[in-house]
């Protein structure tokens, strides 16, 4: 008797984490076509227009054709690759805060981790003058040196989800001060870099910057998949992890210095670009239905927005803007949205 | 009854207290007159106060031109900001609220800038106006989005809602002033709080307002006592709860409004005082309001010293100054205060 | 080190023109603006520029890029480029605000930002933009200029004059280059111009002759603290300097950018010239008087307050035409000046 309802309901739970398994799949498969696409049409726009018989085969190095190449390989390859990596390195870490923390709200975004990586940046521009990768290191120590001291301050006894996101709050709004101290302090000249790089924008990045966020990309988000069984785990809640064996604390550190890095890199290349990271996860999971969480489809998702986004602001708009502004008009709404129909769960953490 | 014993045993304590803290608010009001990045003698900040005569010499305009109109723009605005977020934090029964965090003062100020900027609107008696738009609208939106659901507005949901109107807001502004470097500058010098290059054109400008809404604010005390004790109670009581909020939101974006036209977006002061004055003087709102009224432009002017002191002759933003000193102050709030999780 | 450019350059986003270049890059040179280039003999061609580079090519260069100030010093000799990139609108920017940029190209309107897309598409043979020697970069290069944009200078060689310290000597380096490039630089109109020019300066250095008392200081009021020019780093203003004109060298410039001493309201009174050369790059005719009101302090500085106030043009002037207008109208406020107001 027992015997057999254990085994009819082990063969619904196979058919439902097979059914699930098959709409991740196709979900994962239609967004990386939606990327390519995307990505490959970025390149097809512009002064030029291309063909994307033309484009595919100028990046592949299939024909060679020199003002072809100039166009393509010289100058928008890097708008677009920037544009994939950001996207993804952001979706990716914005779906891992938000697991971490069991918040749809707690993305890096509005959790100082932007604006601790801006003011750095914003500092470096300012005072020292800096230019290409050191201002990706300190956009990088910066947003370190944020999620450290929001942990550090957040921590009692475990980290709850509510107490980071008001802590990350306070620490973005100090931030957000001294940034706007940095501002008044910039020659006019430097405020404008400031400000432009401040409100993001995929067509700014150097060679080297972007060289070193599309290798974090190629090595985090693999890392961050295999960390994601963790991760499962930790959804369950901190006693249900721990009786499966997971080092909650260590775990979580971990993920988070994953989603901290990649976090910090993108805003090195493109500047805080807001609200991506706050939307890729609920869309992924959207579309994935009862299968949530994956972190692959949250970063491919990430990626469509980011290169949309960036079509609209160059192509679309009658005045081409930093990406930023585009995201963070589309981005504020939803938030608002967000906040407006959350649960309790989802409010409180 | 027993509220009335406990308020006259209190009123031995905290009337000398208000006294106390009056003598200590003109005490910094002087110092912030006598201090500055030009050196200027006692005796001469005396005889210029003493005469009055702002084109005696240039010591005298700079004392009465330049210091005692920024001087009297922190006492109102500082009052201002701080009965704002005492009110706020009473009527949404909520310790986080406050009308930096909520984006009421970024409402505020984005509205002034669009003003100056695109509209070409000059003086501080104009685009106040301008400011209470802003104000109310942002405090209208955060509040009815953090209300939304069936838990009401929990801090979290507020402090999230004030982001977001910032951060959309902030969005749309960069998008504007971005194609316009006047613009921009404008933008900087709004953008952080400041007492700096704000002189008796925009005291007179928003003045009025400051205080009449502070005198307005004072009779709030009884309702927003009555309202600590729960929407069912104060009902019960015989209060209007929907007429207090909605009065008393009136009067925060009226504060709030006027004190960003005169300084920018201050965040903190309106938070971390009325915890202060609660500290002070207990649960009862008939002494947190004169008190956060007292408290916050000494705050206020406190940090406009320093600013001016530490890194002489350069000056640090107030708002920079507060920002720097108020963070710990909200970290302690959110560690340690009893807050609801939900 | 973008930081050594004088603040306040003005720039705005870039507008989208109608009209963009096609893919196609046959051999055909047909192309808008340049009739004028069209006489320039074939060639060889070389010219050393500000940078000490020596530049060399087979056929003398006819389609030119220009930056904003040097596009408009290229066109006083009647050189005529095919594209212009600026660092703020070319209906605002100084140089280019009065001409006539039919059939020009335009291809950023933005600091840092530059059409390169589009650039490539007009064929260029010679880019043109001034050598900061300052921060080893032409102009719209520098540092923290966008990546793409800095890809400008694989479509063409870049030459550039020196920003130094005169203008007198950068407007003489634009005559040597568009010489070079075939330029008639002894046609009737253009020996007009450089005329004009000498006898703005004659006449400027007899005004300031004749009121040996003079004293100026270039300033510029801000909402926060009150601006005063260093000449060692305004090449104008050393040219002034040159012609007798005592414009006050201030003590303690901004160390991290010397291009100004900043002034606290509270002690706007430090300096207190005859005259105030007011940054034209925001000077209006009410300035003066909308300051007075705003600061109560600016009217301290007596000058100010008598109203002797000259717009001066900082740090764009590029040719003899420009600055013999600007020189012509500093002369009539020298000639009105009380020598003995800020004394």
């Amino acid at each position: 008797m027992t015997a057999t309802t254990t085994v009819s309901t082990t063969g619904a739970f196979r058919a439902i984490r097979r059914r699930r398994n098959a709409r991740a799949l196709v979900v994962t498969c239609a967004l990386t076509l939606a990327v390519g696409a995307l990505f490959v049409l970025t390149m097809m726009v512009g002064s030029f227009q291309l063909t994307a018989g033309e484009v595919i085969a100028s990046v592949l190095h299939l024909r060679e054709d020199p003002s072809v190449d100039f166009v393509v390989r010289g100058l928008r390859l890097p708008t677009a690759a920037a544009a994939l990596a950001v996207g993804l390195a952001l979706g990716a870490a914005g779906t891992i805060f938000q697991q971490l923390l069991r918040n749809p709200l707690a993305s890096p975004d509005f959790v100082g981790i932007n604006s601790g990586a801006g003011l750095a940046a914003i500092t470096g521009i300012v005072l020292l003058q800096a230019g290409g990768l050191a201002v990706s290191a300190l956009a990088l120590a910066g947003a370190i040196v944020a999620a450290l001291l929001m942990y550090v301050l957040a921590w009692r006894d475990g980290v709850a989800g509510y107490r980071f996101i008001l802590i990350g709050i306070g620490a973005a709004l100090f931030f957000d001060g001294l940034i706007g101290y940095m501002l008044t302090r910039a020659r006019l000249n430097d405020a404008q870099q400031a400000m432009h790089w401040l409100t993001g924008s995929v067509g700014q990045a150097d060679a080297a910057e972007l060289r070193l966020l599309l290798a974090a990309v190629a090595v985090l988000l693999p890392v961050a998949l295999l960390l994601q069984r963790q991760l499962r785990g930790l959804e369950l809640g901190d006693d249900a992890a721990r009786a499966l064996g997971v080092r909650t604390e260590l775990s979580r550190a971990g993920l988070l210095a994953t989603a901290v890095v990649l976090t910090a890199l993108a805003v090195a290349v493109a500047g805080p670009m807001i609200f991506v990271a706050l939307v890729a996860g609920p869309i992924a999971n959207r579309l994935l239905g009862p299968a949530t969480g994956g972190i692959v489809p949250a970063a491919l998702v990430g990626a469509t927005l980011v290169l949309v986004a960036d079509l609209v602001a160059v192509h679309l708009l009658p005045t081409p803007l930093p990406t930023g502004v585009v995201t963070g008009a589309v981005g504020a709404p939803y938030l608002l949205w967000l906040l407006a129909t959350t649960n309790r769960q989802g409010a409180g953490g | 009854m027993s509220s009335s014993t406990s308020l006259g045993r209190r009123a031995s304590a905290l009337g000398p207290g208000l006294a106390l803290l009056c003598v200590l608010l003109a005490l910094i009001a002087f110092l912030s007159v006598t201090l500055g990045s030009r050196s200027i003698g006692l005796p001469e900040v005396l005889s210029a106060l003493g005469s009055m005569d702002a084109d005696a010499s240039f010591n005298s305009t700079v004392t009465l031109e330049l210091r005692v109109p920024r001087t009297l723009i922190g006492i109102l605005a500082g009052a201002a900001l701080g009965v704002a977020g005492a009110i706020l934090q009473g009527v949404t029964r909520n310790p986080l609220a406050d009308t930096g965090i909520m984006g009421i003062n970024s409402g505020a100020a984005v509205c002034v800038v669009f003003a100056i900027t695109v509209l070409g609107v000059r003086g501080a008696g104009v685009y106040v106006w301008f400011a209470f738009a802003g104000a109310i609208a942002a405090l209208v939106l955060v509040y009815a989005i953090a209300s939304l659901g069936r838990e009401g507005a929990t801090p979290v949901k507020l402090a999230l809602a004030g982001a977001a109107v910032t951060a959309g807001l902030a969005s749309v502004t960069t998008g504007v002033v971005m194609t316009n470097v006047d613009a921009l500058n404008e933008l900087r010098f709004w953008q952080v709080g400041s007492l700096a290059g704000r002189y008796a054109p925009i005291l007179a400008g928003v003045a009025p307002f400051l205080i009449l809404g502070l005198i307005a604010s004072l009779a709030f005390g009884r309702t927003l006592n009555g309202l600590a004790l729960g929407e069912d109670l104060a009902r019960g009581l015989g209060q209007h709860v929907t007429r207090t909020r909605v009065a008393a939101f009136v009067v925060v974006a009226v504060l709030a409004g006027a004190a960003t036209a005169a300084c920018g977006p201050i965040v903190f002061v309106g938070l971390v005082v009325p915890h202060v004055a609660r500290f002070l003087c207990g649960p009862d709102y008939r002494w947190i309001l004169p008190y956060s009224m007292l408290l916050s432009p000494i705050v206020l002017l406190l940090a406009d010293v320093l600013g001016r002191v530490v890194v002489a002759p350069d000056e640090l933003q107030v708002g920079v100054v507060l920002g720097v000193l108020g963070a710990p102050a909200f970290v302690a709030i959110v560690r340690y205060g009893r807050m609801s999780e939900a | 080190m973008r930081a050594w450019r004088p603040i306040l350059a003005f720039a705005a986003l870039s507008v989208v023109l109608a009209g963009c270049g096609s893919a196609e890059t046959g051999g055909n040179a047909a192309g808008t603006g340049t009739a004028a280039a069209s006489a320039a003999p074939a060639g060889p061609w070389q010219f050393t520029d500000g940078s000490g580079k020596v530049v060399k090519a087979d056929k003398t260069p006819t389609r030119i890029i220009a930056h904003a100030g040097e596009a408009a010093a290229l066109m006083s000799f009647g050189l005529k480029p095919v594209g212009i990139y600026a660092d703020e609108s070319v209906k605002t920017d100084a140089n280019l605000k009065d001409l006539d940029l039919t059939g020009i190209e335009i291809l950023g309107e933005e600091w840092g930002k530059i059409d390169v897309e589009k650039a490539a598409a007009l064929r260029p043979d010679l880019i043109v933009g001034d050598w900061w020697p300052a921060e080893k970069a032409y102009s719209g290069l520098e540092e923290g200029a966008d990546e793409k944009s800095k890809k400008l200078t694989e479509l063409a060689p870049i030459v550039g004059v020196a920003q130094g310290k005169s203008i007198v000597a950068l407007a003489k380096g634009y005559e040597d280059l568009a010489k070079s490039l075939g330029a008639k630089v002894d046609a009737p109109e253009i020996v007009a111009h450089k005329k004009r020019f000498e006898e703005a300066v004659t006449a400027f250095k007899e005004a300031v002759a004749a009121k040996p008392g003079l004293t100026a200081a270039a300033m510029l009021p801000a909402d926060d603290k009150l601006y005063v020019a260093n000449p060692e780093y305004a090449p104008e203003l050393l040219d002034f300097q040159n012609w007798g004109l005592k414009v006050i060298n201030p003590d303690s410039p901004d160390p991290g950018f010397p291009y100004w001493e900043n002034l606290s309201w509270e002690n706007a009174d430090k300096y207190q010239p005859d005259l105030v050369l007011y940054d034209g790059r925001s000077y209006k005719p009410t300035s003066n008087d909308e300051w007075g009101k705003k600061q109560p302090t600016w009217f301290k500085v007596k000058a100010a307050k008598a109203g002797a106030v000259v717009s001066w043009p900082a740090y764009w002037l590029h040719t003899y035409e420009d600055f013999a207008t600007e020189l012509e109208s500093l002369t009539a406020a020298v000639k009105a000046a009380d020598e003995n107001i800020g004394d």
